[in-house]
Protein backbone atom coordinates (compact mmCIF):
# COMPACT_ATOMS: atom_id res chain seq x y z
CA UNK A 1 0.00 0.00 0.00
CA UNK A 2 1.19 3.35 -0.63
CA UNK A 3 1.92 5.84 1.60
CA UNK A 4 -0.39 8.44 0.82
CA UNK A 5 -3.81 5.56 0.19
CA UNK A 6 -2.55 4.43 4.31
CA UNK A 7 -2.90 8.22 4.90
CA UNK A 8 -6.08 8.61 3.65
CA UNK A 9 -7.39 5.65 5.08
CA UNK A 10 -6.09 6.79 8.23
CA UNK A 11 -7.52 9.89 8.03
CA UNK A 12 -11.05 7.95 7.10
CA UNK A 13 -10.80 6.02 10.31
CA UNK A 14 -10.13 9.08 12.49
CA UNK A 15 -13.15 10.84 10.92
CA UNK A 16 -15.85 7.87 11.16
CA UNK A 17 -14.56 7.45 14.60
CA UNK A 18 -15.12 11.21 15.28
CA UNK A 19 -18.29 10.67 13.91
CA UNK A 20 -19.18 7.33 15.79
CA UNK A 21 -18.24 9.72 19.28
CA UNK A 22 -19.93 12.26 18.33
CA UNK A 23 -23.44 10.10 18.08
CA UNK A 24 -22.99 8.17 20.87
CA UNK A 25 -22.37 10.93 23.46
CA UNK A 26 -25.08 13.21 21.89
CA UNK A 27 -27.88 10.89 20.49
CA UNK A 28 -27.49 7.48 21.70
CA UNK A 29 -28.87 5.94 24.73
CA UNK A 30 -26.65 5.15 27.86
CA UNK A 31 -27.49 1.52 27.35
CA UNK A 32 -26.07 1.63 23.83
CA UNK A 33 -22.97 3.32 25.04
CA UNK A 34 -22.40 0.70 27.43
CA UNK A 35 -22.72 -1.72 25.11
CA UNK A 36 -20.50 0.01 22.66
CA UNK A 37 -17.76 0.40 24.65
CA UNK A 38 -17.46 -3.32 26.36
CA UNK A 39 -17.70 -4.36 22.60
CA UNK A 40 -14.60 -2.34 21.75
CA UNK A 41 -12.75 -3.66 25.33
CA UNK A 42 -13.64 -7.24 24.64
CA UNK A 43 -12.80 -6.39 20.48
CA UNK A 44 -9.51 -5.42 21.84
CA UNK A 45 -8.49 -8.89 23.29
CA UNK A 46 -9.93 -10.91 20.37
CA UNK A 47 -7.89 -8.58 18.31
CA UNK A 48 -4.68 -9.55 20.41
CA UNK A 49 -5.63 -13.49 19.97
CA UNK A 50 -6.18 -13.15 15.67
CA UNK A 51 -2.95 -11.36 15.33
CA UNK A 52 -1.30 -14.33 16.63
CA UNK A 53 -2.79 -16.31 14.38
CA UNK A 54 -2.41 -13.97 11.62
CA UNK A 55 1.47 -13.90 12.48
CA UNK A 56 1.39 -18.04 12.63
CA UNK A 57 -0.35 -18.40 9.73
CA UNK A 58 1.79 -16.08 7.55
CA UNK A 59 5.14 -17.60 9.14
CA UNK A 60 4.55 -21.24 9.16
CA UNK A 61 0.92 -21.60 7.21
CA UNK A 62 -0.35 -23.22 9.66
CA UNK A 63 -3.30 -22.44 12.61
CA UNK A 64 -2.29 -23.30 16.59
CA UNK A 65 -4.38 -23.64 19.40
CA UNK A 66 -2.38 -23.05 21.75
CA UNK A 67 -2.85 -19.41 20.97
CA UNK A 68 -5.82 -19.53 24.02
CA UNK A 69 -3.98 -21.17 26.23
CA UNK A 70 -0.95 -19.18 26.36
CA UNK A 71 -3.28 -16.33 26.86
CA UNK A 72 -4.47 -18.41 30.05
CA UNK A 73 -0.96 -19.09 31.34
CA UNK A 74 -0.57 -15.21 30.70
CA UNK A 75 -3.37 -14.16 32.80
CA UNK A 76 -2.51 -16.61 35.53
CA UNK A 77 1.51 -15.76 35.55
CA UNK A 78 0.32 -12.21 35.36
CA UNK A 79 -1.94 -12.33 38.23
CA UNK A 80 1.29 -13.99 40.14
CA UNK A 81 3.36 -11.90 39.11
CA UNK A 82 1.02 -8.59 39.88
CA UNK A 83 0.08 -10.48 43.45
CA UNK A 84 3.95 -11.25 44.51
CA UNK A 85 4.91 -7.57 43.34
CA UNK A 86 2.09 -6.33 45.02
CA UNK A 87 3.59 -7.83 48.19
CA UNK A 88 7.12 -6.61 47.71
CA UNK A 89 6.37 -3.20 46.69
CA UNK A 90 2.82 -2.24 48.03
CA UNK A 91 1.74 -1.48 51.49
CA UNK A 92 -1.19 -3.98 51.08
CA UNK A 93 -4.24 -1.37 51.86
CA UNK A 94 -7.01 -1.53 50.62
CA UNK A 95 -7.31 1.87 47.50
CA UNK A 96 -3.79 2.08 46.74
CA UNK A 97 -2.29 2.42 43.09
CA UNK A 98 -0.68 -0.52 41.83
CA UNK A 99 -0.37 1.09 38.12
CA UNK A 100 3.36 0.42 38.29
CA UNK A 101 3.52 -2.88 39.44
CA UNK A 102 0.73 -4.18 37.00
CA UNK A 103 2.77 -2.42 34.16
CA UNK A 104 5.65 -4.22 35.52
CA UNK A 105 3.98 -8.09 35.71
CA UNK A 106 2.78 -6.90 31.83
CA UNK A 107 6.42 -6.81 30.67
CA UNK A 108 7.58 -9.99 32.33
CA UNK A 109 4.43 -12.26 31.04
CA UNK A 110 5.34 -10.98 27.80
CA UNK A 111 8.61 -12.10 28.50
CA UNK A 112 8.16 -14.74 29.68
CA UNK A 113 5.42 -15.70 27.06
CA UNK A 114 7.60 -15.04 23.92
CA UNK A 115 10.53 -17.59 25.40
CA UNK A 116 7.20 -19.63 25.40
CA UNK A 117 6.07 -19.55 22.25
CA UNK A 118 9.53 -20.16 20.62
CA UNK A 119 10.16 -22.94 22.77
CA UNK A 120 6.60 -24.01 20.88
CA UNK A 121 7.84 -23.73 17.68
CA UNK A 122 11.25 -25.02 18.12
CA UNK A 123 10.33 -27.29 20.56
CA UNK A 124 7.61 -29.05 18.61
CA UNK A 125 6.41 -27.39 15.25
CA UNK A 126 9.97 -27.33 14.24
CA UNK A 127 10.68 -31.04 15.20
CA UNK A 128 6.85 -32.24 13.36
CA UNK A 129 7.65 -30.23 10.45
CA UNK A 130 11.51 -31.72 10.01
CA UNK A 131 9.98 -34.90 10.09
CA UNK A 132 8.11 -34.17 6.96
CA UNK A 133 4.94 -34.21 9.04
CA UNK A 134 1.91 -33.19 7.27
CA UNK A 135 0.15 -29.90 7.73
CA UNK A 136 -2.69 -31.63 9.27
CA UNK A 137 -0.85 -33.57 12.05
CA UNK A 138 1.08 -29.92 13.51
CA UNK A 139 -2.30 -28.66 14.03
CA UNK A 140 -3.59 -31.49 15.74
CA UNK A 141 -0.44 -32.04 17.68
CA UNK A 142 -1.17 -27.83 18.63
CA UNK A 143 -4.61 -29.30 19.69
CA UNK A 144 -3.16 -31.46 22.30
CA UNK A 145 -1.03 -29.63 23.84
CA UNK A 146 -3.86 -27.04 24.11
CA UNK A 147 -5.42 -29.79 26.31
CA UNK A 148 -2.19 -30.53 27.91
CA UNK A 149 -2.07 -27.09 29.15
CA UNK A 150 -5.84 -26.55 30.03
CA UNK A 151 -5.80 -29.51 32.31
CA UNK A 152 -2.29 -28.78 33.73
CA UNK A 153 -3.46 -25.23 34.51
CA UNK A 154 -6.36 -27.25 36.29
CA UNK A 155 -3.98 -29.08 38.26
CA UNK A 156 -2.10 -26.63 39.21
CA UNK A 157 -4.13 -23.10 39.95
CA UNK A 158 -7.58 -25.38 40.45
CA UNK A 159 -11.22 -24.69 38.90
CA UNK A 160 -12.19 -21.76 40.83
CA UNK A 161 -12.16 -18.34 39.12
CA UNK A 162 -9.41 -16.18 40.71
CA UNK A 163 -10.00 -12.35 41.44
CA UNK A 164 -7.48 -9.77 40.28
CA UNK A 165 -6.92 -6.74 42.68
CA UNK A 166 -7.80 -3.48 41.37
CA UNK A 167 -5.03 -1.69 39.92
CA UNK A 168 -6.30 1.72 40.31
CA UNK A 169 -7.38 3.64 43.01
CA UNK A 170 -10.83 4.37 41.71
CA UNK A 171 -13.13 2.03 41.01
CA UNK A 172 -14.72 3.93 37.86
CA UNK A 173 -14.14 6.26 35.55
CA UNK A 174 -16.93 7.78 33.06
CA UNK A 175 -16.20 7.75 29.42
CA UNK A 176 -19.04 9.02 27.02
CA UNK A 177 -20.80 9.80 30.02
CA UNK A 178 -21.22 5.58 31.39
CA UNK A 179 -19.48 4.55 34.14
CA UNK A 180 -16.84 2.02 33.40
CA UNK A 181 -13.81 -0.12 35.60
CA UNK A 182 -10.66 1.93 34.51
CA UNK A 183 -9.07 -1.32 34.10
CA UNK A 184 -11.19 -1.67 30.71
CA UNK A 185 -9.81 1.90 29.49
CA UNK A 186 -6.01 0.40 30.28
CA UNK A 187 -7.01 -2.82 28.11
CA UNK A 188 -7.65 -0.54 25.13
CA UNK A 189 -5.25 1.33 25.58
CA UNK A 190 -2.37 -1.22 25.89
CA UNK A 191 -3.97 -3.18 23.07
CA UNK A 192 -3.78 -0.28 21.03
CA UNK A 193 -0.62 0.32 21.50
CA UNK A 194 0.65 -2.93 20.51
CA UNK A 195 -1.13 -2.75 17.09
CA UNK A 196 0.81 0.24 16.53
CA UNK A 197 4.11 -0.90 17.58
CA UNK A 198 3.55 -4.21 16.00
CA UNK A 199 2.37 -2.22 12.89
CA UNK A 200 5.74 -0.30 13.09
CA UNK A 201 7.88 -2.98 13.97
CA UNK A 202 6.95 -5.07 10.97
CA UNK A 203 7.02 -2.10 8.15
CA UNK A 204 9.56 -0.23 9.55
CA UNK A 205 12.09 -1.66 11.33
CA UNK A 206 15.17 -4.24 9.49
CA UNK A 207 13.93 -7.01 11.57
CA UNK A 208 10.44 -6.82 11.11
CA UNK A 209 10.98 -6.03 7.20
CA UNK A 210 12.95 -9.29 7.65
CA UNK A 211 10.21 -11.11 9.30
CA UNK A 212 7.95 -10.61 6.65
CA UNK A 213 10.01 -11.45 4.26
CA UNK A 214 10.77 -14.81 5.58
CA UNK A 215 6.43 -15.17 5.78
CA UNK A 216 6.59 -14.31 2.21
CA UNK A 217 8.98 -16.53 0.86
CA UNK A 218 10.49 -18.95 2.70
CA UNK A 219 13.77 -19.60 -0.32
CA UNK A 220 14.55 -16.01 -1.19
CA UNK A 221 14.56 -15.08 2.44
CA UNK A 222 17.14 -17.72 3.02
CA UNK A 223 18.96 -16.97 -0.08
CA UNK A 224 18.84 -12.85 1.12
CA UNK A 225 21.20 -14.35 4.27
CA UNK A 226 17.85 -14.03 6.45
CA UNK A 227 17.95 -17.17 8.84
CA UNK A 228 14.31 -18.29 8.30
CA UNK A 229 14.14 -20.48 10.82
CA UNK A 230 14.67 -18.10 13.74
CA UNK A 231 12.38 -15.74 12.17
CA UNK A 232 9.76 -18.51 12.36
CA UNK A 233 10.23 -19.12 15.98
CA UNK A 234 10.39 -15.07 16.84
CA UNK A 235 7.20 -14.66 15.09
CA UNK A 236 5.32 -17.39 16.93
CA UNK A 237 7.01 -15.91 20.33
CA UNK A 238 5.32 -12.57 18.80
CA UNK A 239 2.25 -14.44 18.43
CA UNK A 240 2.50 -15.96 22.46
CA UNK A 241 3.68 -12.24 23.81
CA UNK A 242 0.40 -10.91 22.35
CA UNK A 243 -1.61 -13.81 23.78
CA UNK A 244 -0.11 -13.45 27.30
CA UNK A 245 -0.98 -9.59 26.85
CA UNK A 246 -4.42 -10.42 26.17
CA UNK A 247 -4.52 -12.33 29.39
CA UNK A 248 -3.18 -10.28 31.45
CA UNK A 249 -5.05 -7.69 30.40
CA UNK A 250 -8.36 -9.28 30.58
CA UNK A 251 -7.44 -10.81 34.48
CA UNK A 252 -9.00 -7.58 36.00
CA UNK A 253 -12.06 -7.23 34.68
CA UNK A 254 -13.42 -10.79 34.21
CA UNK A 255 -11.32 -12.46 36.50
CA UNK A 256 -9.15 -15.61 35.91
CA UNK A 257 -9.71 -19.43 35.69
CA UNK A 258 -8.37 -22.22 33.68
CA UNK A 259 -11.02 -21.89 30.39
CA UNK A 260 -10.45 -18.31 30.38
CA UNK A 261 -8.03 -18.32 27.13
CA UNK A 262 -10.02 -21.45 25.35
CA UNK A 263 -13.19 -19.71 25.08
CA UNK A 264 -11.61 -16.52 24.01
CA UNK A 265 -9.20 -17.99 21.52
CA UNK A 266 -11.83 -20.42 19.70
CA UNK A 267 -13.80 -16.98 18.68
CA UNK A 268 -10.67 -15.56 17.98
CA UNK A 269 -10.28 -17.79 14.99
CA UNK A 270 -13.58 -15.93 13.78
CA UNK A 271 -12.20 -12.61 14.65
CA UNK A 272 -9.25 -13.87 12.08
CA UNK A 273 -11.78 -14.68 9.39
CA UNK A 274 -13.58 -11.56 9.36
CA UNK A 275 -10.47 -9.45 8.99
CA UNK A 276 -8.94 -11.88 6.38
CA UNK A 277 -7.00 -14.48 7.74
CA UNK A 278 -3.17 -13.75 7.93
CA UNK A 279 -3.81 -10.03 7.88
CA UNK A 280 -2.53 -8.13 10.58
CA UNK A 281 -4.79 -4.88 10.01
CA UNK A 282 -7.91 -7.44 9.15
CA UNK A 283 -7.11 -9.11 12.53
CA UNK A 284 -7.82 -6.15 14.55
CA UNK A 285 -10.82 -4.63 12.88
CA UNK A 286 -11.96 -8.59 12.95
CA UNK A 287 -11.85 -8.52 16.55
CA UNK A 288 -13.35 -5.35 17.35
CA UNK A 289 -16.21 -6.19 14.77
CA UNK A 290 -16.43 -9.42 16.87
CA UNK A 291 -16.38 -7.77 20.33
CA UNK A 292 -19.55 -5.12 18.97
CA UNK A 293 -21.62 -8.12 17.39
CA UNK A 294 -21.46 -10.10 20.66
CA UNK A 295 -22.23 -7.15 23.17
CA UNK A 296 -25.09 -5.70 20.92
CA UNK A 297 -26.62 -9.57 20.47
CA UNK A 298 -26.33 -9.84 24.61
CA UNK A 299 -27.55 -6.38 25.15
CA UNK A 300 -30.54 -6.26 22.68
CA UNK A 301 -31.13 -10.47 21.98
CA UNK A 302 -30.02 -12.59 24.19
CA UNK A 303 -27.34 -13.35 26.26
CA UNK A 304 -27.55 -16.93 25.46
CA UNK A 305 -27.20 -16.18 21.58
CA UNK A 306 -23.83 -14.29 22.43
CA UNK A 307 -20.99 -16.99 22.43
CA UNK A 308 -23.28 -18.36 19.25
CA UNK A 309 -22.34 -15.08 17.01
CA UNK A 310 -19.27 -15.81 16.64
CA UNK A 311 -19.49 -18.86 14.68
CA UNK A 312 -22.24 -18.06 12.84
CA UNK A 313 -20.27 -14.76 11.66
CA UNK A 314 -17.35 -17.34 10.75
CA UNK A 315 -19.42 -19.77 8.78
CA UNK A 316 -21.34 -16.49 6.98
CA UNK A 317 -17.59 -14.93 5.92
CA UNK A 318 -16.64 -18.24 4.13
CA UNK A 319 -19.28 -18.09 2.09
CA UNK A 320 -19.89 -14.50 1.53
CA UNK A 321 -16.24 -13.15 1.78
CA UNK A 322 -13.69 -15.63 2.49
CA UNK A 323 -10.91 -13.07 1.71
CA UNK A 324 -12.16 -11.07 5.05
CA UNK A 325 -12.13 -7.44 4.99
CA UNK A 326 -9.19 -7.38 4.02
CA UNK A 327 -9.15 -9.32 0.99
CA UNK A 328 -7.06 -11.96 1.96
CA UNK A 329 -6.12 -14.81 0.05
CA UNK A 330 -8.58 -17.67 0.94
CA UNK A 331 -9.58 -19.58 -2.31
CA UNK A 332 -6.74 -22.10 -2.78
CA UNK A 333 -5.32 -21.69 -6.98
CA UNK A 334 -6.69 -24.85 -8.72
CA UNK B 1 39.73 -20.93 -7.78
CA UNK B 2 36.73 -18.95 -6.03
CA UNK B 3 34.68 -22.00 -6.03
CA UNK B 4 35.59 -25.69 -6.40
CA UNK B 5 32.70 -28.39 -5.72
CA UNK B 6 34.62 -31.11 -5.83
CA UNK B 7 33.20 -35.32 -6.29
CA UNK B 8 29.57 -33.56 -5.05
CA UNK B 9 27.20 -36.41 -4.79
CA UNK B 10 23.37 -35.96 -3.37
CA UNK B 11 20.76 -38.75 -4.04
CA UNK B 12 16.92 -38.60 -3.80
CA UNK B 13 15.58 -42.33 -2.20
CA UNK B 14 17.43 -44.48 -4.82
CA UNK B 15 18.04 -41.49 -7.26
CA UNK B 16 21.50 -40.13 -7.86
CA UNK B 17 20.26 -36.11 -8.89
CA UNK B 18 24.04 -35.46 -8.68
CA UNK B 19 26.70 -37.88 -9.37
CA UNK B 20 30.31 -37.06 -8.36
CA UNK B 21 30.81 -33.65 -9.99
CA UNK B 22 32.97 -31.59 -10.29
CA UNK B 23 32.85 -27.87 -10.85
CA UNK B 24 35.37 -25.00 -10.41
CA UNK B 25 34.87 -21.47 -10.92
CA UNK B 26 37.42 -19.07 -11.79
CA UNK B 27 37.28 -15.83 -10.32
CA UNK B 28 36.39 -12.85 -12.53
CA UNK B 29 35.14 -14.45 -15.09
CA UNK B 30 31.58 -16.29 -16.14
CA UNK B 31 31.03 -20.16 -16.05
CA UNK B 32 28.29 -21.73 -17.79
CA UNK B 33 26.47 -25.11 -16.71
CA UNK B 34 24.36 -26.40 -19.36
CA UNK B 35 22.85 -29.84 -19.97
CA UNK B 36 19.43 -31.19 -21.09
CA UNK B 37 16.46 -30.95 -18.60
CA UNK B 38 16.71 -32.86 -15.69
CA UNK B 39 20.53 -33.16 -15.65
CA UNK B 40 20.29 -31.53 -12.62
CA UNK B 41 21.63 -28.51 -13.09
CA UNK B 42 18.98 -26.53 -10.77
CA UNK B 43 19.99 -29.79 -8.13
CA UNK B 44 23.57 -28.51 -8.16
CA UNK B 45 22.79 -25.01 -7.84
CA UNK B 46 21.02 -26.25 -4.59
CA UNK B 47 23.44 -28.11 -3.37
CA UNK B 48 26.02 -25.19 -3.25
CA UNK B 49 23.73 -22.69 -2.20
CA UNK B 50 22.61 -24.84 1.19
CA UNK B 51 18.89 -25.66 0.00
CA UNK B 52 19.98 -29.44 -0.12
CA UNK B 53 22.68 -31.04 1.96
CA UNK B 54 25.14 -32.93 -0.10
CA UNK B 55 25.60 -36.58 0.89
CA UNK B 56 29.18 -36.66 -0.68
CA UNK B 57 31.69 -34.12 -1.55
CA UNK B 58 32.85 -31.12 -0.36
CA UNK B 59 32.08 -27.59 -1.86
CA UNK B 60 34.92 -25.03 -0.77
CA UNK B 61 34.41 -21.08 -1.30
CA UNK B 62 37.69 -18.78 -1.17
CA UNK B 63 38.86 -21.27 0.65
CA UNK B 64 36.61 -22.43 3.06
CA UNK B 65 34.64 -25.16 3.33
CA UNK B 66 30.49 -23.77 2.87
CA UNK B 67 28.86 -27.70 2.56
CA UNK B 68 26.61 -28.18 5.55
CA UNK B 69 26.33 -24.66 6.29
CA UNK B 70 22.60 -23.16 5.96
CA UNK B 71 21.57 -21.11 2.63
CA UNK B 72 21.48 -17.53 5.08
CA UNK B 73 25.07 -18.37 6.29
CA UNK B 74 25.87 -19.25 2.47
CA UNK B 75 24.86 -16.10 1.56
CA UNK B 76 26.51 -14.19 4.59
CA UNK B 77 29.66 -16.17 2.97
CA UNK B 78 29.29 -14.49 0.04
CA UNK B 79 27.66 -16.78 -2.43
CA UNK B 80 23.72 -15.30 -3.66
CA UNK B 81 21.45 -16.50 -5.72
CA UNK B 82 18.67 -16.11 -8.19
CA UNK B 83 16.03 -19.03 -9.00
CA UNK B 84 14.94 -20.44 -12.07
CA UNK B 85 11.08 -19.90 -10.86
CA UNK B 86 11.05 -16.18 -9.86
CA UNK B 87 11.25 -15.51 -5.99
CA UNK B 88 10.78 -12.33 -5.19
CA UNK B 89 8.68 -10.54 -2.56
CA UNK B 90 5.75 -9.74 -4.56
CA UNK B 91 3.70 -7.80 -2.40
CA UNK B 92 6.75 -5.86 -1.18
CA UNK B 93 7.81 -2.81 -3.10
CA UNK B 94 11.07 -2.95 -5.89
CA UNK B 95 13.12 -0.49 -3.50
CA UNK B 96 12.36 -2.83 -0.67
CA UNK B 97 13.32 -6.27 -2.27
CA UNK B 98 16.76 -4.53 -2.93
CA UNK B 99 16.91 -3.34 1.15
CA UNK B 100 15.82 -6.69 1.99
CA UNK B 101 18.93 -7.93 -0.26
CA UNK B 102 20.99 -6.24 1.76
CA UNK B 103 19.80 -7.76 5.18
CA UNK B 104 23.06 -9.52 5.56
CA UNK B 105 25.41 -6.63 5.22
CA UNK B 106 23.74 -4.13 7.07
CA UNK B 107 24.72 -4.99 11.11
CA UNK B 108 22.59 -2.62 13.60
CA UNK B 109 20.99 -4.00 16.47
CA UNK B 110 17.07 -4.45 16.92
CA UNK B 111 17.11 -1.77 19.51
CA UNK B 112 18.61 1.06 17.24
CA UNK B 113 16.62 -0.14 14.53
CA UNK B 114 13.26 0.49 16.83
CA UNK B 115 14.41 3.95 18.14
CA UNK B 116 15.87 5.14 15.08
CA UNK B 117 19.26 6.14 16.47
CA UNK B 118 21.26 8.56 14.62
CA UNK B 119 23.82 5.71 13.85
CA UNK B 120 21.02 3.98 12.10
CA UNK B 121 19.77 6.58 10.60
CA UNK B 122 22.46 7.42 8.59
CA UNK B 123 23.07 3.22 7.66
CA UNK B 124 19.61 3.75 6.31
CA UNK B 125 20.27 6.98 4.25
CA UNK B 126 23.34 5.31 2.99
CA UNK B 127 21.38 2.02 2.51
CA UNK B 128 18.68 3.53 0.37
CA UNK B 129 20.92 5.67 -1.91
CA UNK B 130 22.70 2.84 -2.87
CA UNK B 131 19.60 0.65 -3.52
CA UNK B 132 18.50 3.36 -5.60
CA UNK B 133 22.02 3.12 -7.46
CA UNK B 134 21.58 -0.46 -7.64
CA UNK B 135 18.52 -0.19 -9.84
CA UNK B 136 19.58 2.51 -11.39
CA UNK B 137 22.24 -0.45 -12.58
CA UNK B 138 19.60 -2.30 -14.01
CA UNK B 139 17.38 0.51 -15.43
CA UNK B 140 14.33 0.19 -12.57
CA UNK B 141 14.87 3.03 -10.78
CA UNK B 142 11.64 4.57 -12.05
CA UNK B 143 9.56 1.37 -10.59
CA UNK B 144 11.51 1.66 -7.41
CA UNK B 145 7.56 2.12 -5.70
CA UNK B 146 5.78 -0.46 -7.11
CA UNK B 147 5.33 -3.89 -6.07
CA UNK B 148 7.67 -6.44 -7.35
CA UNK B 149 4.65 -8.38 -8.63
CA UNK B 150 3.87 -5.88 -10.46
CA UNK B 151 6.37 -5.93 -13.05
CA UNK B 152 7.06 -7.49 -16.29
CA UNK B 153 8.30 -10.69 -16.41
CA UNK B 154 11.57 -9.49 -18.09
CA UNK B 155 11.59 -6.96 -15.11
CA UNK B 156 11.11 -9.39 -12.57
CA UNK B 157 14.27 -11.61 -13.83
CA UNK B 158 16.50 -7.88 -13.63
CA UNK B 159 15.29 -7.27 -9.91
CA UNK B 160 15.88 -10.86 -8.56
CA UNK B 161 19.69 -10.31 -9.88
CA UNK B 162 19.92 -6.89 -8.25
CA UNK B 163 18.60 -8.18 -5.15
CA UNK B 164 21.07 -10.83 -5.34
CA UNK B 165 23.66 -8.36 -6.22
CA UNK B 166 22.88 -6.50 -3.22
CA UNK B 167 24.66 -8.21 -0.52
CA UNK B 168 28.13 -7.65 -2.37
CA UNK B 169 28.31 -11.48 -3.14
CA UNK B 170 31.69 -12.62 -4.68
CA UNK B 171 29.80 -15.17 -6.75
CA UNK B 172 26.26 -15.00 -7.70
CA UNK B 173 24.44 -18.46 -9.38
CA UNK B 174 21.83 -17.35 -11.87
CA UNK B 175 19.41 -19.85 -12.93
CA UNK B 176 18.30 -19.40 -16.47
CA UNK B 177 18.44 -15.58 -16.04
CA UNK B 178 17.06 -15.28 -19.71
CA UNK B 179 14.17 -17.76 -19.02
CA UNK B 180 10.76 -15.42 -19.73
CA UNK B 181 12.82 -12.44 -21.55
CA UNK B 182 11.78 -11.00 -24.63
CA UNK B 183 14.82 -10.90 -27.46
CA UNK B 184 15.20 -7.32 -26.54
CA UNK B 185 15.87 -7.75 -23.18
CA UNK B 186 17.79 -10.96 -23.64
CA UNK B 187 20.18 -8.59 -25.79
CA UNK B 188 20.48 -6.57 -22.62
CA UNK B 189 21.33 -9.19 -20.46
CA UNK B 190 24.40 -10.35 -22.37
CA UNK B 191 26.03 -6.49 -21.95
CA UNK B 192 24.13 -6.63 -18.07
CA UNK B 193 25.99 -9.68 -17.01
CA UNK B 194 29.34 -8.06 -18.73
CA UNK B 195 28.88 -4.78 -16.72
CA UNK B 196 27.83 -7.27 -13.32
CA UNK B 197 31.44 -9.07 -14.00
CA UNK B 198 33.13 -5.40 -14.40
CA UNK B 199 31.88 -4.37 -10.83
CA UNK B 200 33.98 -7.72 -9.50
CA UNK B 201 31.21 -10.17 -9.44
CA UNK B 202 31.99 -13.48 -10.63
CA UNK B 203 29.18 -15.45 -12.49
CA UNK B 204 28.32 -19.02 -12.18
CA UNK B 205 25.31 -19.50 -14.46
CA UNK B 206 22.55 -22.11 -16.10
CA UNK B 207 20.54 -20.76 -19.54
CA UNK B 208 18.81 -23.04 -22.00
CA UNK B 209 19.30 -20.20 -24.64
CA UNK B 210 23.13 -21.85 -26.45
CA UNK B 211 23.36 -18.21 -28.32
CA UNK B 212 23.29 -16.20 -25.19
CA UNK B 213 25.54 -18.57 -23.21
CA UNK B 214 27.99 -19.28 -25.85
CA UNK B 215 28.69 -15.46 -26.33
CA UNK B 216 28.71 -14.89 -23.07
CA UNK B 217 30.85 -17.97 -21.20
CA UNK B 218 34.08 -18.39 -20.80
CA UNK B 219 34.62 -21.74 -19.62
CA UNK B 220 31.46 -24.53 -19.44
CA UNK B 221 30.16 -27.31 -17.60
CA UNK B 222 28.00 -29.82 -19.37
CA UNK B 223 25.91 -31.95 -17.03
CA UNK B 224 24.06 -35.02 -18.40
CA UNK B 225 21.90 -37.41 -15.83
CA UNK B 226 23.35 -35.97 -13.07
CA UNK B 227 27.45 -36.03 -14.05
CA UNK B 228 30.07 -33.46 -16.26
CA UNK B 229 29.97 -35.05 -19.42
CA UNK B 230 31.81 -32.46 -20.55
CA UNK B 231 33.86 -29.25 -19.65
CA UNK B 232 36.09 -26.79 -21.82
CA UNK B 233 35.60 -23.50 -23.50
CA UNK B 234 32.31 -22.76 -25.53
CA UNK B 235 34.09 -23.42 -28.58
CA UNK B 236 35.20 -26.95 -27.71
CA UNK B 237 31.95 -27.77 -26.10
CA UNK B 238 30.03 -27.02 -29.39
CA UNK B 239 32.34 -29.38 -31.02
CA UNK B 240 31.89 -32.18 -28.31
CA UNK B 241 30.43 -35.30 -30.06
CA UNK B 242 29.24 -36.61 -26.29
CA UNK B 243 27.49 -32.89 -25.81
CA UNK B 244 25.92 -33.09 -29.81
CA UNK B 245 24.42 -36.51 -28.70
CA UNK B 246 23.24 -35.73 -25.61
CA UNK B 247 21.52 -32.91 -26.81
CA UNK B 248 19.93 -34.37 -30.26
CA UNK B 249 19.39 -37.64 -28.49
CA UNK B 250 21.19 -39.88 -31.35
CA UNK B 251 23.22 -42.84 -30.47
Amino acid sequence: MTRKKTLLMAALAAAALIVIYLFLVNHAPIKLRRLALTGVMLGCIYGLIALGYSLIYKASGLMSFVQGDIMTIGAFLGLTFFTFFRGLFGTGEEGESNVGTFILSVLLTTAFAFLFGILLEKGTIRKLLNKNVMAIYVVLATIAISYIIQNGAQIIWGGIPLPVPSVFTVLFVQVIGVRIQPEMVLCVILSAGCMIMLHFFMTRTRMGTSLRAAAMDAKAAEACGIDVSLSTGLTWGMAAGLAAIAGILVGPIYGVYTMLGANIGRKGFSAAVIGGYGNMYGAMLGGIILGLAETFVAGYASSTLKNLIAYILLIAFLFIKPTGIFNERAIQDV
Amino acid sequence: MLLEARNVTIRFGGLVAVNHADVSVQPGRITGLIGPNGAGKTTFFNCISGVYKIDEGEVVFAGRRIDGLRGFQINEAGISRTYQVINLFRKMNVLDNVMVGMHSRLRQSFWASLFHSPGQRSEERTALAKARDMLKFVGLERKAGYPAGNLSYGEQRLLEIVRGLASDPQLILLDEPAAGMNSGEKAQLDVLLKRILGTGVTILMIEHDMKLMMGVADYIYVLNYGSILAHGEPAEIQRNPDVITAYLGGD
